[in-house]
């Protein structure tokens, strides 16, 4: 028999064949034997093959990822001035506690979490998601975990770092509110990108870790305000201590620019005392508010509403002062001025009386009956306190506040065929829809009409038509006219500069670190007159019913002020607006000077506050005072009179 | 034949010394092992503070004298050793009792034996122990047992030091036994049948000690044991020490792309999130700093030791020369497999070593024994000199 033949070996040499010990099948399981340990070395190079030839640049991003930190150096945001530069809102230093996404997932992630929940008594769940939500999004940069940190819990996170890896602190700047509550319902709030505005803030350059505005003026001019945050890899070893060259490459943090503000602090802090002082003056009153604008340019001067909250609750708050803030039934958090929406009441009668004269039902001449009653379309209607005015025309019926002048003007108007006529004019001056003031949150307010009442009208209700009665009510801004502090503010003051509609802006320059200008923000807003034009003797006459409202001998607001100096008169118009079963609100919108061109025009309303003389031209006095500059105490206490 | 000078007879010692060794073997064993030395180097030059070549000089030490150690044992008479097969045999059982008994701990294990400076791990050198000891008891059994008896002799002797390092506990090193005993017996010739049971039963034993038991709450295994061993299935998915070790080890690996990012570039060894990188991951450094060219020509050069373990085994010409031929090629391509296989993410991360390779002394010494173990089989076979 032939010599077995070495499976690996070549022939056999014949000298050693007798003595050797390998049979046919020995030669086959030592085959075997080969081929395994073999293939076993081939599967290992396949392997090495496709981790470092296939998947070799996805392993690369990663080991980059290990050895490379982004230090991340906050740069702070711009700060918010008056008109004057005085700080409104501004920053301040203080420590977040972040981590790094990927050292917190995992059972041992999940542990350091676990402990860190416990140590700063929050739910682990949130930190969870946080972080959850932050390896999705920026795997690479650090997520926050808890905003501002108080100085004791500092310092244990730093004595106890070794028990929470992957945890760290991280110098922010955290807005400063100097003035506490001034204007706290426009400034807004600054907080975390949230889930759904993260893809839209992406699409911006945002990474979704930083803190951006999240309502009022800092979310309108979120662009100017936000700094650019400077950054620098460093290159670390496993424990994370910087190791070898260090800094890789470094870019300086760019603060915000800053935002100048058209609001005249010592006007603003005028109004918002007197709103203060007047609601609790009224005693049942539920708020207030009110708005003070440069008729001109629709600049805000002032602008507050009661009660009212400090803002830095929603930066070091508790969240339980922010849900208590959230839940107050007395709404601190509403924008009585800008989202408020309350009857006009006879503030509403400029208007009444530019659609009677302009579509023709009357003449600024013309002199109408003012009983106390008045029988139209077979029922008695009321004026206010029923009193008589004997005989009145356009002027002394804005003087007086008559009622029964507007009714008859409204019968007119609605047995014409335009019985739309109110409802153009409300329109034309602003009324129904936001006035696009430069932070959100603003009401519609409402100018009723046929659509409207039917939209209303429940299936079985008696009458769903445009009925006498509701032009009669509207006419004096009652029945369902709605309208909001700062609509007001806007149509007088088209009445104030001749009939222009301007948009109201807060924020009026974004200037950069050395005071310049970079953009005029009140410039490029949207002006536009009224059209169709509105007579100049129509206006004059109104403006007169004004003047005389606040310094004739029977104008409603003379007592409060009839007593100011010739360089600071005073037009304007009272309103109670009734609000049953509760009082009614108290309303005054007028600008000054009267007699010259008028540079502010103030809107306010007192909730439940009585009669309109008696609550809100008061508060109206005190603003004009801190910015005409005359002494508040030549405004007098307000009377009875609507 | 004529007398001749004490030079001539000297250079004929050396040449009939030198016949029949196996210079690939050598060289290849040589190569990896000084590679093995420039690695530890390489990777450990920053580990111990002030001490760039602390691993370096140690093991350069370790190599040289299993470089020693390998000529000695190439020399061995393997007929004269089997006379003290039950010796060599009880001398293993009780080194490792002794070392469960008062060794000392390192890695989670108590392995190490400590004398002075000298640490010995007497698992490690108990796999060539076992390796001769089964051989010769197989050859001078398998006249006088029937099949299946010799089979249960062999398991009987494997098993009594397994069973003690895997309660050590050291599973890697208990598998390396086994692997042994499978291809010594293997190779043997021993029945088919008897591998197919062994098959069963080890399938049944890992489901039970992996699933069944702990799910009825009997717990075999430590908790981290069943963790590198079901870590490797997902590594992504946690976070865990294994998890983590298995994670960096791919990126080190896969970083390295094709050709390296050289021993200054390679920041998962230099800045320390690859660990273990002088021990069992010092593959993962050798991948991360060569490439695929550096990682696939280490696995060639393993392949080569390997193919010349199968060419010396089987050409050897003893039965007992044979079966020990097995067991070294066993050891070494079960070790590189699982070491090189854990890894680069295919195989449980065992904690086994790999040869020439890895930093430690008794590991080093034992595979330059193995390999003067395959030396001398190699050897054996009749003198190619040419005819005096």
């Amino acid at each position: 028999m032939r010599p077995p033949r070495s499976p690996l070996g070549g022939p056999r040499r014949p000298g050693g064949g007798g003595r050797s010990p390998l049979t046919p099948r020995g030669a086959v399981r030592i085959a075997a034997f080969g081929v395994i340990t073999i293939g076993l070395i081939a599967v290992l190079l396949i392997q090495l093959w496709f981790l470092q030839v296939v998947r070799g640049g996805q392993y690369e991003q990663q080991a980059e990822a290990n050895r490379l930190r982004t230090v991340i150096t906050e740069a702070p945001r711009g700060v918010i001035t008056d008109r004057n530069g005085t700080p409104v809102v501004s920053n301040r230093a203080g420590q977040d506690v972040v981590g790094r996404p990927q050292d917190l997932t995992g059972p041992r992630g999940r542990e350091v979490l676990a402990r860190l929940a416990r140590t700063l008594d929050v739910p682990v769940r949130d930190l969870v998601r946080r972080v959850a939500q932050a390896r999705q999004n920026a795997p690479y940069e650090n997520v926050v975990l808890a905003e501002d940190v108080p100085l004791d819990l500092q310092a244990y996170l730093q004595e106890q770092r070794r028990a929470f890896p992957g945890v760290s602190l991280q110098s922010v700047f955290l807005r400063d509110y100097p003035r506490g509550a001034t204007a706290a319902h426009v400034l807004g709030t600054v907080g975390a990108i949230t889930p759904e505005e993260f893809q839209a803030f992406r699409r911006r350059g945002y990474l979704g870790n930083e803190r951006v505005g999240q309502s009022g003026l800092e979310a309108t001019y979120e662009q100017y305000l936000r700094g650019v945050a400077g950054r620098s890899e460093v290159e670390v070893d496993a424990q994370g201590a910087p190791v070898g060259r260090g800094v890789i490459s470094s870019s300086p943090p760019v603060p915000g620019n800053t935002l100048r503000l058209s609001i005249d602090l010592p006007t603003q802090l005028a109004l918002q005392r007197a709103l203060k002082a007047q609601v609790r003056l009224a005693g049942l009153s539920t708020g207030a508010a009110g708005v003070a604008m440069d008729p001109r340019t629709g600049e805000i001067l002032a602008i507050a509403s009661y009660p009212t909250f400090r803002p830095d609750v929603f930066v070091s708050g508790s969240p339980r002062q922010v849900r208590g803030l959230l839940r107050d039934g007395s709404q601190p958090l509403l924008n009585r001025a800008i989202a408020g929406q309350y009857p006009a009441g006879s503030t509403y009668k400029p208007i009444s009386s530019t659609a009677a004269i302009e579509d023709g039902y009357t003449t600024p001449d013309e002199e109408l009956e003012s009983p106390g009653v008045i029988e139209l379309y077979d029922r008695e209607w009321q004026g206010f306190r029923k009193r008589d005015h004997g005989i009145v025309d356009v002027r002394s019926a804005l003087e007086v506040s008559s009622d029964t002048y507007y009714y008859q003007l409204a019968a007119r108007m609605y047995e014409s065929q335009g019985r739309t006529s109110l409802q153009e004019w409300s329109r034309r001056y602003g009324l129904g829809r936001p006035s696009g003031i430069d932070v959100g949150g603003e009401s519609s307010g409402l100018v009723p009409d046929r659509a409207w009442k039917r939209s209303i009208c429940t299936p079985g209700a008696l009458e769903c038509s445009w009925l006498p009665g509701d032009s009669i009510n509207m006419s004096i801004g009652q029945g369902n006219v709605l309208v909001t502090p700062l609509q007001m503010a806007t149509a007088y003051a088209a009445v104030a500069n001749g009939g222009t509609l301007v948009t109201p802006t807060i924020a009026s320059a974004v200037l950069d670190q050395d005071g310049r200008v970079l953009r005029n923000l009140v410039a490029g807003r949207p002006r536009r007159e009224i059209r169709p034009a509105i007579d100049e003797a129509t206006l004059g006459a109104i403006r007169e019913g004004l003047f005389r409202a606040s310094n004739g001998d029977e104008g409603t607001a003379t007592a409060v002020f009839g007593n100011l100096p010739e360089p600071y008169r005073v037009a304007g118009k009272t309103g109670t607006a009734e609000n049953p079963p509760n009082p009614d609100h108290s309303w005054f919108v007028g600008y000054a000077p009267a007699t010259r061109t008028p540079r502010i025009v103030v809107a306010v309303v007192v909730e439940r506050g009585g009669t309109g003389a008696s609550a809100a031209a008061p508060v109206v006095c005190q603003t004009m005072a801190a910015y005409l500059d005359f002494r508040p105490g030549r405004c007098g206490e307000g009377g009875e009179a609507n | 034949m004529a007398p001749s000078s004490r030079r001539v007879d000297l250079a004929d010692r050396v040449r009939r010394a030198a016949a029949g060794l196996d210079w690939w073997l050598i060289g290849a064993a040589a190569l990896i092992s000084g590679f093995g030395v420039y690695m530890v180097r390489a990777a450990t030059r920053t580990d111990v503070p002030g001490q760039p070549d602390y691993y370096f000089n140690r093991q350069l030490a370790y190599v040289l004298v299993g470089l020693v150690a390998m000529v000695a044992v190439a020399r061995l008479d393997l007929e004269r050793v089997g006379r003290y097969v039950w010796v060599l045999w009880g001398g293993l059982c009780a080194a490792l009792a002794v070392v469960l008994i008062i060794g000392s701990t390192g890695g989670g294990a108590r392995s190490w034996i400590e004398y002075g400076p000298v640490r010995v791990q007497p698992s490690e050198l108990g796999k060539v122990v076992l390796i001769v000891v089964l051989a010769t008891v197989i050859v001078q059994r398998s006249g006088d047992l029937d099949p299946r008896r010799l089979t249960l002799l062999a398991l009987g002797l494997t098993a009594l030091p397994a069973a003690i390092v895997f309660i050590q506990p050291d599973l890697g090193t208990a598998l390396v036994y086994v692997a042994i005993l499978f291809a010594i017996l293997w190779v043997a010739g021993q029945p088919w049948t008897h591998f197919a049971v062994f098959g069963t039963v080890v399938a049944t034993v890992a489901v039970l000690v992996l699933w069944a038991l702990p799910a009825a709450g009997v717990d075999v295994l430590k908790p981290y044991q069943v963790e590198r061993l079901t870590a490797f299935v997902d590594s992504g998915a946690d976070r865990s020490e294994t998890g983590y070790q298995l994670e960096q080890s791919k990126t080190a690996i896969g970083s390295g792309g094709a050709l390296g990012k050289g021993t200054d570039g390679a920041t998962q060894t230099i800045n320390d999130f690859l660990p273990e990188h002088h021990t069992d991951f010092i593959f993962a450094v050798v991948a991360e700093m060569f490439g695929f060219v550096g990682g696939g020509a280490l696995i060639l050069a393993y392949a080569l030791v390997v193919w010349r373990g199968l060419r010396i085994l089987s050409r050897a010409r003893g039965r007992v020369d044979q079966l020990v031929a097995a067991g070294v090629v066993a050891m070494f391509s079960f070790q590189v497999f699982v070491n090189i296989g854990m890894n680069v993410g295919i195989m449980p991360i065992t904690g086994l070593p790999l040869p020439f390779m890895s930093y430690g002394g008794s590991h080093t010494l034992t595979n330059l024994v193995a390999v003067g173990l395959l030396l001398r089989v190699a050897q054996r076979r009749p003198p190619q000199v040419r005819p005096l």
